[in-house]
């Protein structure tokens, strides 16, 4: 039985129709289109799917879809200003923090929630805080640097 | 040779994408109509099959195919051997193998139809021991082994499809009259390749035409192995790789496209796949073996290496796959960048009802790097002697002649040694629980034929056309400022196709560290063929001769009269230049390898890239746990292109390189199932345990090199590091851990 | 089977309801969702999402020196805390090392109790803290010891139709210091393979109080009473230390999995108590640990 809900996502209202048990990564992937955030594991352990709930960082793979309703949801495609990139997005690019991408999307929110939650961290903060995602290409040296770089410059 | 400059920023042409979430990789398109697939895989690791029944399965509401061996051509297929089918016929020998396949308009129902799949079957003896597999009683994995079609220097015997030996001189007569000799067994646990995108295949048929979007590392490869398993032309067969997420290996190879394929086809519909984290630990046909690894030395006191012995066995698993190669690999590796004059090595890749292991970045080296790296490590304490003071006497350099027989010309392999041992700041005063180690490597690069197009748009854009597989390393990303150098344009100019098999000709994909050596090549040489045509039309309208003509910022200018010029724009009229290049394969250094038996081309390292790893590890001696505090590496791989995009690989591998250190394992049962098929217990290096890594360049004039003097950097950042690990661990504990990894409980053990 | 029903409570009456008629609750989702994702669990029939009830929320210092914590207070909220990392800073240890940094903004303490996981992190801090839990059911509300709320893995005394609605913890005695210490592997994002907390009381240079308790070395967290006879009356000294640890791991019955032998754990086990201990001896002496 499907409960119709809506769900808001960076900014936008989607009313949807979902099964109960659809995670939040399902419904925003399949339900309402936004594929920027991953699906790397089924364990909380890769942080790919990362988003904002409210400012905090969830792993909407393991979150029931139904709970984000009032909430303001945010993904990696909520992060740019228009066509204005975020500052990390920028500061990804310019210290080799992007290989593959598969887990920038996850990694940008996760930082973006540190850095609100902590706008001075230290290198050791930024690597704690990050933990929860995991990067395979870059050894995270740009990731770590790129963050670094906006909470020196904010 | 020359140290390079320091990183400059370079952003890559599919970075926004990725940034903003835009970018698409497989599993996020959606095809209109598209179907779930779902394999049924093997409820035993070696077994007979005596029954396979779908009826239930093709009954239930929602299910439009369900597809079995009886449903495709029966063919064999494999990279060296053809062991494999894509449905299990008469056996199942993994975990992994795929019996049958469904596809339905949900995945809840495809589970359902799979769980409806009654297969019944006469369990066989499980061979999990690969050493053990060795011996001519032990069960056989493929009574057929004689009748496959396969590479014929493999030596293939019973259980071993690969057999390799490296003799010279007298090794035992060496081992005799040596002053001192040392012996060790190493044993290495298998490994993943863990790329964070699982894998995803969508199938289109379109008439008697297939679309398969995938995402592989070998697009080519997977053109041929779809054509090949479903006996249709390559013609056939379009294979696109969306953005790919990482692959290190584990997407090498034709894996599943042909399965989704022949669902697609029965379904009559377009079936995508995506792997589920616990599939894309257990069911991929790519993982890095496990080893038995002995090594026994011999030296004159005064550290001069005698003679080596090495005896190697390699768990292939069921199948295998490209991997035919690793025995001979695994043998140069056992040799090591070393000079000696008597050696007797010995490698055997060998059949089991595991997982099947093919390439993972730098297939074969890390572990046979860390047991012989821990092995020169305990020569030079037998004879009292520092272990750089040991490797300072015994590695090759240029001039060099290797047991094979190579004559070695440019290389930097003390230097890469020389200068990580200055950045580590070996020799300083550590706290007692801390320790500094090092280990050296090499790794060959890989010619192979590529193609590629550069056409001209109207407005003097341009764009390039690759069969270059970009798997994040920014490899294939870095071509538009090599095209845009030799046409005196901008890298922003030009677009880029590539990853589409109908588009550009022919290329190995994204393996072997060959993408800017071989693609690069190409797609320079397309430049060049395009730059040469520019010229001749230029020539003519300014009616100036060619050799007068330069190409600066967008425009051919003549040489000394500014006012007469043509800009590239306006030649380029409706578009219709293009270039086309393949560029001239460089050729591997001969090598006499006489006493060398099973040769598949790696008797000589062609152009190798050398490395030297130090690190500083603090050891917690009452738990075991380790924390790599500092890593120095420097790597001879000729002459640096793209200083971000090096610098991003050996980042990325030493940290790889770490976690085969200390906490990546598959641990298998006593049937060979995975155990710890998760990232909750396949541990990967998090943010917070990876170092500070200090990075050194050595560039050579390297004989036979890629363009602009290159060799490939991929792979070899992944080799000595679990070495250094081990060698630091050792000296912190006074004891060896002589199994990979180094788990917090194995170091404990150790140094109780 | 998969979900069919889904309600939000917006009140501790309605969750109560919802629960009592077989609901199962539902805050952060991390151990219900990846739950029933990986197959450990199946997803439960019904489900009453509690997060937003207001009255389940907050970290609060009580005037006597205690504290409270709502079921939903996050790891997050806790670890922050400077009541909490003043006072009862086992508690802050274990919340401070949960999962990643989105587990800690979503787990929350009540989930991570009635999991009843043996590995969980805050269950041992509790336990030595001496708290109790408010279990709240449609005939009314009792308090549970934490160390009594557990019967096996995933296992409780509570009746199915009582939910946790609140964490109290004592005001701990003057001289008092605390501490969990997990095994780590890697720095972060570990499930505890060997835990220990010690919550003891020194009064001129004597302990007068402990609590040990294990983690991930029995089928339930638990105290290890030996540990403790061992450390009161004595000077807290390396030869109270090093009995204690033996007595934690001459207790645990530990297990041999993936994550490491029952060997390796039991003599882990006594590792990791002791440094738990020392810090929580360090920390009641006031020395800085």
């Amino acid at each position: 039985m499907k409960v119709a809900a809506t769900l808001s996502v960076n900014g936008f209202a989607y009313p949807v129709e979902l099964d109960p048990g659809t995670n939040l990564l399902a419904a925003v992937r399949d339900v309402i289109g936004l594929t920027g955030s991953k699906e790397g594991c089924d364990d909380s352990e890769c942080g790919a799917c990362m988003m904002l709930l409210d400012g905090q960082p969830v792993n909407a793979c393991s979150y029931l879809a139904l709970q984000a309703e009032g909430s303001e949801i945010t993904t990696v495609e909520g992060l740019a200003d228009g066509d204005t990139l975020a500052p990390l997005q920028v500061a990804f690019l310019e210290l080799g923090g992007v290989q593959c991408g598969f887990c920038t999307p996850g990694m940008l929110v996760s930082a973006t929630a540190l850095l609100a939650d902590n706008p001075s961290p230290t290198e050791d903060d930024v690597r704690i805080g990050l933990s929860g995602n995991l990067c395979r290409c870059t050894g995270y040296d740009g990731i770590v640097k790129a963050v670094l770089s906006v909470a020196g410059s904010s | 040779m020359a140290t390079v400059e320091e990183p400059r920023t370079f952003i890559r042409p599919d970075g926004k994408e990725k940034v903003t979430g835009t970018g698409r990789y497989t599993a996020d398109l959606v095809l209109a109509g598209e179907l779930v697939a779902k394999f049924r895989y093997a409820d035993h690791t070696h077994a007979r099959i005596t029954r396979i029944d779908v009826t239930k399965a093709r009954a239930l509401p929602g299910v439009l195919a369900v597809v079995t061996h009886e449903d495709v051509p029966d063919v064999l297929y494999g990279g060296m051997v053809k062991d494999r089918r894509l449905f299990a016929r008469d056996t199942v020998r993994f975990e992994g193998d795929v019996v049958a396949a469904v596809a339905a308009t949900t995945a809840a129902i495809a589970e359902q139809a799979v769980a409806l799949i009654e297969v019944d079957y006469e369990p066989l003896p499980v061979v999990t021991d690969f050493e053990a597999a060795l011996a001519d009683d032990s069960t056989l994995v493929h009574p057929a082994w004689e009748e496959y079609e396969g590479n014929e220097s493999l030596g293939r015997h019973h259980n071993t499809v690969g057999y390799t030996a490296i003799v010279k001189g007298d090794a035992d007569a060496a081992l005799a009259s040596a002053d001192v000799v040392v012996r060790g067994r190493y044993v290495t646990d298998p490994v993943q390749g863990v790329p964070i995108e699982p894998r995803a295949v969508i199938a289109q048929w379109q008439g008697d035409k297939v679309t398969v979007w995938t995402s592989t590392q070998v697009p080519y490869a997977a053109r041929g192995g779809v054509a090949h398993v479903l006996q249709i032309p390559e013609s056939h067969v379009r294979i696109i790789v969306p953005l790919l997420g990482g692959g290190f290996g584990a997407k090498c190879d034709f894996h599943f496209e042909g399965h989704v394929a022949a669902l697609a086809r029965a379904a009559r519909r377009p079936v995508k796949l995506v792997f589920s984290r616990r599939e894309e630990f257990f069911a991929v046909g790519h993982r890095r073996e496990g080893m038995v690894i002995e090594f026994e030395s011999g030296a004159r006191s005064d550290g001069t290496l005698l003679a080596r012995k090495a005896r190697l066995v390699l768990d292939k698993g069921a199948y295998c796959g490209e991997g035919g190669f690793f025995s001979e690999m695994a043998a140069m590796h056992a040799l090591g960048p070393y000079e000696l004059e008597n050696v007797n090595i010995q490698s055997s890749l060998v059949y089991s009802n595991n997982q099947p292991s093919s390439s993972i970045r730098a297939p074969t080296a890390p572990q046979v790097c860390w047991a012989l790296e821990q092995h020169m490590d305990e020569l030079a304490a037998a004879l009292g002697m520092d272990p750089i003071d040991l490797r300072r006497k015994t590695l090759i350099e240029t001039g060099s002649v290797t047991a094979t027989g190579q004559v070695l010309e440019q290389i930097a392999m003390k230097e890469t040694l020389e200068k990580a041992v200055e950045l580590i700041g070996y020799g300083q005063e550590l706290p007692e629980d801390e320790a500094i180690g090092v280990a050296v490597g090499w790794w060959p690069c890989f010619a192979a034929n590529s193609g590629a197009y550069v056409k001209l748009n109207p407005d003097g854009t341009g764009t390039i056309i690759t069969g270059a597989q970009e798997n994040g390393t920014g490899s294939v990303m870095a071509m538009p400022t090599y095209v845009a150098a030799e046409l005196g344009m901008q890298p922003e100019d030009f677009s880029m196709l590539y990853q589409d098999t109908d588009a550009a000709p022919y290329d190995m994909g994204s393996c072997g560290s060959q993408t800017t050596f071989n693609s690069g090549r190409a797609v320079i040489a397309a430049a060049v063929d395009l730059r040469d045509q520019l010229l001749d039309a230029a020539a003519e309208q300014l009616e100036a001769s060619r050799d007068d003509l330069e190409l600066v910022s967008g425009s051919i200018l003549v040489k000394g009269s500014p006012d007469k010029s043509v800009t590239i724009a306006e030649l380029a009229g409706e578009g219709t230049f293009h270039g086309k290049g393949a560029g001239e394969v460089p050729f591997a250094p001969e090598a006499l390898a006489e006493g060398c038996v099973g040769q598949s081309g790696l008797e000589s390292f062609h152009a190798p890239q050398l490395i030297a790893h130090a690190v500083r590890v603090r050891v917690d001696r009452d738990t075991g746990v380790v924390r790599v505090l500092q890593v120095a590496a420097a790597h001879d791989c000729g002459v640096i292109l793209n200083r971000m995009g090096a610098d991003g690989q050996v980042y990325g591998g030493v940290v790889m390189g770490i976690g085969q250190a200390l906490s990546e394992r598959t641990q298998l049962d006593a049937e060979g199932r995975h155990l710890n098929a998760h990232l909750t217990d396949y541990k990967l290096v998090t943010a917070s345990d990876a170092p500070q890594i200090d990075i050194a360049w050595i560039e050579t004039d390297t004989l036979n090199a890629g363009p602009k003097g290159s060799k490939g950097v991929g792979e070899p950042p992944c080799v000595p590091t679990a070495g250094a690990v081990a060698n630091a661990i050792a000296r912190v504990l006074g004891a060896r851990v002589h199994q990979l990894p180094m788990t917090p409980e194995r170091v404990w053990k150790a140094g109780q | 089977m998969s979900m069919q029903t889904f309600t939000t409570a917006a009140t501790v009456e309605e969750a109560v309801a919802a629960v009592a008629a077989g609901a199962r609750p539902v805050a952060g989702g991390t151990d219900l969702v990846v739950g029933a994702r990986t197959g450990k669990s199946t997803m439960p029939g019904s489900v009453v999402a509690i997060h937003r009830v207001a009255e389940l929320r907050g970290v609060e210092p009580l005037a006597d020196g205690g504290l409270r914590l709502g079921s939903l207070a996050s790891h997050a909220e806790i670890a922050e805390s400077d009541d909490v990392c003043a006072r009862f800073t086992a508690l802050s240890d274990a919340s401070a090392i949960v999962g990643s940094h989105a587990t800690r903004a979503q787990g929350t303490v009540g989930g991570n109790l009635m999991n009843a996981s043996p590995a969980m992190e805050t269950g041992g801090p509790l336990v030595c803290l001496g708290a109790t839990v408010t279990l709240r059911s449609p005939s009314g509300t009792r308090s549970v010891a934490v160390e009594d709320l557990w019967t096996g893995p995933g296992k409780t005394t509570a009746a199915p139709d009582e939910l946790l609605v609140g964490v109290e913890v004592p005001a701990p005695a003057a001289g008092t210091g605390s501490a969990y210490v997990r095994l780590e592997y890697r720095r972060q994002m570990e499930i505890a393979v060997v835990g220990a907390t010690a919550a003891v009381t020194v009064v001129d240079g004597v302990v007068t109080a402990a609590r040990v308790a294990m983690t991930a070395l029995s089928a339930t967290i638990r105290r290890v009473p030996d540990a403790e006879a061992a450390l009161v009356g004595s000077d807290g000294g390396s030869a109270a230390i090093e009995s204690a640890g033996a007595a934690v791991a001459a207790a645990a019955t530990p297990i041999s999995d993936v994550r490491g032998s029952a060997d390796y754990r039991r003599a882990m086990a006594a590792v990791i108590a002791r440094r738990a201990i020392k810090t929580a001896l360090s920390r009641a002496r006031g020395e800085n640990a």
